[in-house]
């Protein structure tokens, strides 16, 4: 498996690493936008650190964790580095199992303990830190970070929280302000705010406790993702159901303010105004009126999103203001916020539907996972020829 | 137009290290990191771009925290964040030699930062906003002598609602501040007050008008309120500059339907020049709170513009200053006859559409009394705390309200 990524690179959490460490940083527009996606490569400084066969990534806005799980296991930094170096990090995680990275904290997860590390000080101890009793570890399914025995841990302090055991968490993600959380039997349940319509319920208000989200009743889901102000799911069908803010076109909806943006863009380079991205409802006559086209700004309600040409969706992450999905067939697709590459088309405009990452398309090469970051996107690949099993 | 930028370095520190970033700890260091590197380009030759690409990151990331729960609970240290991510746009744009696109951007670029940021560096962003505005003003001069001006106001023929004599709110002719404070502020008795705002600026030496309001503030950028009221499910906010505001909504230019309305906007604060025109009633300091503690809202609008009927949790002295507006109040006693929305957002507001009420839904609304008025220029109405109100402009209106304690 290799790992590629794109879109927000000003601290090096793409590539980059030899320039930074030279003490320069990077400031033209290529170095910080990646657009086109970029192989990974381990870090020279860390030969402990490969990304070879098993490896995860993990990305907040400004690094990129890198979590190796052949031999030796342990999670390398790239990206921004205050105070302390990469090494360290590697030692203090040798042998754990699973990683969270946010702006503030790494967690790590082994199979004794759980650590969270401050990565704004330089402490010899983590800031905060659990002991895994045997028989919670025994106890069947095997938890994903950010879920722990007992609760889950938040992006920031107090970094524990709990969690009623009746909700059988099986997945979790967080954003800044919600969470939504997947059971064991394929029920979502969302808390937070709720003022973009990120919770599902209709509403704007916030919830205090893990509500399910009746919408979606009796349709079993098979995963979740959240980003700053949007949530999305995955049935077990390989539908996509997407709710919350579509500001930037994250939602895959028609979105008013990106369709303004374009038209500008446009127009300020004197090119026709026709707009050839716009695709108007089957039910709608097409005519000239603009203003009979039906935008989304906020969506209470989980929305299907159909990806054309129709296909199943495997597995789904969400950065910020963007989207990023792989389907069965092994093909990337992203939508939204496109200003700093995280789309991977090779541009840096945002896209208000579905569009496919054409370059895995042309190297032949099958995408098996995405992790976004904030502003960026990580895919892993296998060589079209090595994927038929 | 090299002299733009010494004006504008000459207010901004004279080094990176008279240029401090101090943040709290909320500001993680990767963010600081950025802001620094915007610092450095600011004092070192780079290119452009890189200086452009380096603010934007600084302003998506505050734009970002900005947007992150409720606005009364965003950190100051992310406004402040925000407001050097501005200064450091508006530098990089008006370097060398700027164009005049680059430097409406630049003023677009303050508004945004006086508008959602906090202050920094003493309040820099108010400093180089006039510097840019002369700026814009010396250009558009040379313009406009040109150009003949559009003076084309549509003529309206509003429908006046006949006031009729037992439900007037009662108007009295420069009360002393005792006996306001007795027969009205004390038992929250509604009143209008004449003749107590004459000596405004705004009404004498230079009387507020669209050509006025344009050469003081038109290229500024404020948020106006889209669809007839905000209640609406169509209704919405954007930020437009005070020229396209009056172009496309008063003086309906480019045939634009629907209505636009500058509404509870803290405008003066935003810009000061117009602060001048306008004072705050004396009566204000029959309230508890300092003078500061008074909110002033700007309410710039066509005629035909609608605030729903509802209530607000301070005093208020509505001051027309152009223009007609008519007006009913309720008082909080009768609450439970104006049927307020039930929803968190919307509680202080009726869902009753007062001059067409679905008499079906709402059966009680028509045996609440009322008092109403139409508040022509220079009338003050006093609208005590929780009184209720609806209020409809009859023409080109601009009112100040003053929220007091």
């Amino acid at each position: 498996m290799r790992w590629f990524g794109f879109g927000f690179n000003a601290f090096g959490q793409i590539y980059g690493h030899e320039k930074l460490l030279e003490g320069e940083c990077f400031e033209a527009e290529q170095e910080v936008k990646v657009s086109s996606p970029t192989e990974l490569t381990a870090q020279e400084d860390t030969s402990e650190c490969s990304l070879k066969t098993d490896c995860q990534i993990r990305a907040s806005w400004s690094r990129r964790a890198s979590l190796c799980l052949d031999g030796d296991s342990c999670v390398c930094l790239s990206g921004f580095v205050s105070n302390e170096s990469c090494g360290n990090h590697v030692k203090k995680s040798r042998g754990c199992k699973d990683a969270i990275i946010s702006e503030s904290y790494l967690t790590l997860a082994f199979s004794d303990r759980l650590e969270s590390w401050d990565l704004q000080k330089k402490e010899t101890s983590p800031s905060w830190s659990m002991e895994i009793k045997t028989h919670l570890k025994s106890n069947g399914t095997h938890l994903h970070l950010p879920l722990v025995p007992g609760g889950y841990i938040a992006t920031k302090p107090p970094l524990y929280r709990s969690l009623s055991p009746h909700l059988r968490a099986k997945s979790l993600a967080l954003s800044a302000e919600h969470a939504i959380l997947l059971s064991a039997s394929g029920t979502v349940y969302t808390w937070g705010l709720g003022s973009h319509g990120q919770l599902g319920h209709g509403g704007l208000t916030p919830e205090e406790e893990p509500r399910a989200v009746e919408a979606l009743w009796g349709m079993p889901m098979s995963c979740v993702a959240t980003g700053g102000w949007h949530s999305v799911c995955i049935s077990d069908g390989g539908d996509l159901y997407v709710w919350g803010w579509n500001e930037s076109g994250q939602l895959g909806l028609p979105s008013r303010g990106l369709r303004k943006a374009t038209q500008q863009q446009s127009s300020q380079q004197a090119e026709s105004p026709c707009r050839d991205t716009s695709t108007p409802t089957a039910e709608e006559p097409q005519e000239e009126e603009k203003h009979e086209e039906v935008f989304i700004s906020i969506q209470a309600f989980p929305a299907l999103l159909d990806i054309t040409p129709s296909c199943e969706v495997r597995t789904v992450s969400c950065g910020c203001r963007h989207t990023a999905a792989v389907t069965t067939t092994g093909e990337l697709y992203t939508w939204g916020w496109g200003d700093y590459g995280q789309l991977g088309h090779q541009t840096l405009i945002s896209s208000d539907e579905p569009q496919r990452v054409e370059f895995f398309k042309e190297q032949e090469m099958r995408v098996v996972d995405v992790v976004c970051g904030a502003w960026n996107t990580f895919a892993a690949i296998v060589k079209e020829e090595v994927a038929c099993p | 137009m090299a002299s733009l930028w010494s004006k504008i370095s000459a207010v901004l520190p004279h080094d990176e290290e008279q240029f401090p970033l101090q943040f709290g700890d909320i500001v993680e260091s990767s963010v600081v990191e950025i802001l620094k590197r915007s610092r450095r380009q600011l004092y070192s030759d780079t290119i452009s771009a890189s200086r452009m690409l380096t603010a934007k990151i600084i302003l998506d990331f505050s734009w970002e925290k900005l947007n992150t729960g409720t606005w009364r609970h965003v950190d100051k240290e992310w406004r402040r964040v925000y407001s050097y991510g501005c200064v450091f746009k508006v530098a990089a744009l008006c370097r060398g030699d700027p164009s005049a696109e680059d430097v409406l951007q630049a003023l677009r670029t303050c508004d945004m930062g006086l508008l959602m940021g906090a202050a920094i560096l003493d309040d820099i962003l108010q400093v180089i906003v006039r510097i840019l505005q002369s700026e814009v003003r010396k250009s558009t001069r040379e313009e406009e002598s040109e150009l003949p001006e559009v003076k084309r106001i549509k003529v309206e023929c509003p429908h006046v609602p006949v006031i009729k004599e037992e439900g007037a709110i009662p108007r009295l002719k420069c009360p002393s501040l005792e006996s306001f404070n007795t027969n009205y502020l004390l038992p929250l008795k509604p009143v209008i007050l004449e003749g107590t705002i004459e000596h405004w600026p705004a009404l004498n030496q230079h009387p507020w008008s669209i050509e006025y309001l344009k050469s003081v503030a038109g290229c500024r950028t404020v948020p106006v309120e889209v669809g007839s009221r905000y209640t609406d499910e169509e209704w919405s906010q954007t930020l437009l500059t005070v020229n396209e505001f009056i172009d496309r909504y008063i003086l309906n230019k480019d045939g634009v339907k629907g209505s636009g309305y500058l509404a509870q906007h803290q405008l003066f604060d935003q810009i000061p020049e117009l602060k001048e025109d306008i004072r705050p009633p004396d009566y204000c300091c029959l309230g508890e709170g300092d003078e500061d503690d008074i909110t002033v809202n700007a309410w710039f609008g066509p005629g035909g513009t609608v605030s729903p009927l509802h209530q607000d949790p301070q005093q208020n002295f509505l001051a027309q200053v152009v223009g007609s507006k008519y007006i009913r109040l309720y008082s909080p006693e009768d609450k439970d006859k104006l049927y307020p929305h039930h929803s968190q957002l919307l509680h202080n507001t009726s869902q009753v559409d007062v001059e067409n009420p679905d008499t079906e839904r709402f059966p009680e609304f028509a045996k609440a009394p009322y008092l109403e008025c139409v508040l022509q220029p220079g009338d003050v109405l006093f609208i005590p705390v929780q009184h209720w109100h609806y209020v409809r402009s009859l023409e080109l209106s601009f009112s100040v309200s003053f929220w007091w304690s």
